[in-house]
């Protein structure tokens, strides 16, 4: 019985350790890559509005943040509307050769002046985008749907 | 599959059977990623607020009438005393909830079309379009001005 507890030897030094920490490490790092892919939302004081229902949400295709002083953002980088244009018009050559819907998410700063969000639409109206979506957080206590 | 898991005894003889299965799974590793993860998600659980969204259509100028032969209701926001208010005909309000009561005895099937002064904050335009929402209207758009 010499051959047989050869076999059962080898199959004795499988250790899983190492394997399990290395899979928990690249579990790890994708939570922390998709998450980050998030946060590059930057932080901005959205109205307080309980906002639509919660229906299944896909991303939008453009997220665009306007600050209080009317600059705008795009992926977390100040981006003029000129650029905004180039990007929206990329989007709706993308939808119309049969891709997903072109729609754009605009997180406004909720104290910025009406006049920063129309100069926006009124370019994005001007290029053929017809729906949009306006952010907005919960309010404290209460407001949910 | 069948992993045979071995360990020595105290006496150093080899353990077998299944006690020597059990006993000897290494959970060290396990637990250190797990309470690694543990502290990943109790250290970004309040990262954000969670965010909801606003939907409307965008209209242009002149463009009322194209889909249906009846006028939207039109929400004008203007500023009164360095505050927004709702003007809808001949009525005006000061808060998105009495413009929902308003918008509610209304008809929707036109929808209701939202416009702003320049100058009125963002916030009024989504107490607005929410109060849109909350009425009931499925058409609900936001015409901004064009400054050209």
């Amino acid at each position: 019985m010499i051959g047989g507890s050869r076999t059962s030897r080898h199959m004795i030094s499988v250790d899983l350790t190492s394997m399990i920490d290395v899979v928990f490490q690249l579990i790890i790092f994708f939570i922390f890559t998709s998450h980050f892919g998030e946060l590059r939302r930057t932080e901005i004081d959205l109205p307080r509005e309980k906002g639509g229902q919660q229906e299944v949400q896909q991303q939008p295709a453009m997220i665009i943040d306007i600050q209080r002083s009317g600059v705008f953002f795009v992926e977390s980088r100040e981006t003029s509307l000129a650029e905004i244009e180039r990007l929206a018009r990329n989007g709706l050559a993308i939808s119309d050769s049969g891709g997903p819907k072109f729609d754009v998410l605009v997180r406004p700063d909720q104290h910025a002046a009406a006049m920063h969000l129309d100069r926006l639409l009124v370019r994005l109206s001007s290029l053929g985008v017809t729906s949009w979506k306006i952010g907005t957080v919960v309010p404290d206590g209460g407001g949910s749907q | 599959m069948s992993i045979v898991w071995a360990k020595k005894g105290r006496t150093g003889k080899r353990l077998r059977g299944r006690t020597a299965r059990i006993g000897s799974l290494p959970l060290t590793s396990m637990i250190d990623v797990v309470f690694l993860l543990l502290i990943y998600f109790l250290v970004t659980a309040n990262f954000a607020q969670p965010e909801r969204d606003l939907p409307s259509a965008l209209q242009t100028d002149g463009e009322g009438a194209r889909s249906s032969d009846l006028q939207p209701q039109i929400v004008e926001i203007r500023m009164l005393d360095g505050a927004p208010i709702f003007v809808l005909g001949d009525l005006a309000v000061r808060t998105g909830e009495d413009l929902r009561v308003i918008l509610e005895q209304l008809p929707k099937e036109a929808g209701v079309a939202v416009r702003s002064v320049p100058d009125a904050p963002i916030s009024a335009v989504a107490e607005a379009m929410q109060a849109s929402f909350d009425a009931g209207f499925i058409k609900r758009s936001y015409v901004p001005r064009d400054e050209n």
